[in-house]
């Protein structure tokens, strides 16, 4: 198994596209430690191995930036701003009839929508780098009990550049994740992610052991691995919807006469929904920060959607992660367009006419068989709220669900991807 | 094969009520909806919710165990790359800046 991996870098093809995905990801991680100009290496240096663990209402994004949000790197934003930005064209390609018209239209039509969704990036990303700003400015609000000075010169001229430098850092790192999913392995933003998370792992796992001993360290190790397991196990489950072909003659040879499967995954959606759902609910921080503090209505958001032990906050959260899988599966699984498929080349369902019926049925699989998914994605995702209760751990707990679910459902993804490669040149995967 | 093309045309042209002669589920389910109470027809997308699962492939002992562990080296593999790359920018960005 182990000597797949020495073989995909022996493959030259494949060499050159691992050596150039690792190579943008050494490069996401070098802007990612760099500073923004203007602001105090040392201060936050400082800062940052005083209050390690406890990040508090940044803890989820600083997750995802890998902890570049907090050292207010060139990439403090990371991919977030991306993230939403595609959750918000896409839940309007559901209400504006235009976009809906674009998505339609085909190729021309997704490149228009994904020129609009790079806009409403760089837009968020204003608007989040100002946040930020307005966050460091005043020392000792980004980190509770810090109180050095984060930026030092606080000119209307300097905070531009830093406005401008973290929106182009944004910019940046969308392109570097289109270049990997072009060239390289994998797909570039799910991979970012990853990155990211992995980033801040070792020291999340180092946290608990320093701050809870060797027992909760091991128990958790455990608790992490029946995680992975399960994952694996419900990113394999599929439910196969028999398809038969025809046998037709093109001229003098017989053609088809097989018989296949469509493999309709039990989440069909990957982690999409989870990364979705907990963007979104960043959201509201984002808009809190900016109100007046002693505000009744950015106290509300505090209490109850800040802080992730919150029931309130659970049940928002499983309940967008419920929708955002149904949602997600309805927009990338086409019932029509592989029913339309099936008839081109004679096939059909044993016992279901082609056409209508059979995206009928298609249609009504997958939807009974995305609500087992779908639970199971927010039970993964909700673990660690679980966790805080049982071990009264915190809420960078590194077997976090969306953690875990991010690590090992891209993990797999990518993988296979390497494997399929690998396979084309006959040679063993690692997956057998 | 045009046996086949004239069957595959037929039900584009008909709608409504002549589907439910081809037998498929979704039809079938739809007449079922039809004049029943919201209790019973959440009951039954459940009943065809565990009707479907029973359907499932799950992946074999051998394959959990192969992917899982084929998983946790490329993430830990992952996880050192990153932490070395950490640790080497890191020293440098103290250097330059600190």
């Amino acid at each position: 198994m182990l000597t797949a991996f020495a073989r995909a870098f022996r493959t030259p093809d494949l060499r050159k596209k691992l050596l150039f995905t690792l190579a943008i990801i050494a490069l996401f991680r070098f802007g990612s430690l760099l500073p923004t100009p203007g602001v105090d290496y040392d201060a936050v240096r400082q800062c940052t191995t005083s209050v390690d663990d406890d990040a508090g209402i940044y803890g989820m994004v600083n997750l995802f930036s890998g902890g570049a949000l907090l050292q207010l790197s060139v990439f403090a934003l990371g991919i977030m701003p991306y993230i939403t930005a595609s959750i918000i064209v896409q839940l309007l390609t559901v209400v504006i009839p235009r976009f809906e018209a674009l998505k339609k239209e085909g190729q021309s039509g997704t490149a228009k929508l994904t020129q609009y969704t790079r806009y409403l990036t760089v837009a968020l990303a204003v608007l989040q780098s100002t946040a930020l700003l307005a966050l460091a400015r005043t020392p000792g609000r980004i980190f509770q009990n810090c109180a050095a000075d984060l930026v030092p010169d606080d000119s209307l001229f300097r905070i531009l550049t830093m406005i401008f430098t973290m929106t182009a850092g944004t910019g940046l790192i969308m392109w570097l994740g289109e270049l990997i999913t072009d060239r390289g392995v994998g797909n570039g933003m799910s991979l970012l992610i990853f990155t990211s998370i992995c980033a801040g792992f070792p020291n999340g796992l180092w946290n608990v052991k320093a701050a809870r001993g060797w027992d909760a360290f091991i128990v958790m190790i455990v608790v992490g691995l029946v995680v992975v397991a399960a994952v694996v196990l419900f990113e394999q489950a599929q439910r196969r919807i028999p398809v038969q072909y025809a046998k037709r003659m093109v001229g003098r040879r017989m053609y088809g006469g097989t018989s296949t499967y469509i493999p309709i995954k039990v989440n069909q959606a990957g982690v999409i929904p989870v990364i979705f759902a907990s963007s979104l609910l960043y959201l509201p921080q984002l808009v809190a920060q900016l109100g007046d503090t002693t505000a009744g209505w950015r106290q509300w958001i505090e209490r109850y959607i800040s802080r992730g032990d919150h029931p309130l906050y659970v049940l928002m959260f499983v309940a967008l992660i419920i929708f955002f899988t149904f949602f997600y599966v309805a927009i990338t699984f086409n019932p029509k367009e592989i029913s339309d498929n099936m008839k081109r080349y004679g096939g059909f369902i044993p016992g279901i006419r082609a056409g209508r019926p059979t995206e009928e049925y298609l249609d009504y699989v997958l939807s009974r068989i995305t609500l087992p998914g779908s639970i199971y994605l927010s039970v993964v995702a909700i673990i660690p709220i679980l966790a805080l209760g049982l071990f009264s751990a915190n809420q960078n707990f590194p077997f976090g669900g969306t953690s875990v679910l991010i690590m090992v459902g891209v993990g797999l993804e990518t993988l296979k991807q390497v494997e399929s490669q690998l396979q084309q040149r006959n040679y063993e995967g690692f997956l057998r | 094969m045009t046996e086949l093309h004239d069957g595959s045309a037929v039900p584009e042209r008909e709608t409504g009520d002549d589907r439910r002669e081809t037998g498929s589920v979704a039809s079938r389910e739809k007449s079922d909806r039809r004049g029943s109470s919201p209790v019973a027809r959440t009951s039954l997308y459940f009943r065809q919710v565990v009707a479907e699962m029973r359907k499932v492939i799950w992946p074999t002992r051998h394959e959990l165990t192969t992917y899982t562990t084929v998983v946790l080296v490329f993430v830990l593999v992952m996880i050192a790359i990153i932490s070395v790359l950490d640790y080497g920018f890191g020293r440098l960005m103290f250097w330059v800046f600190g």
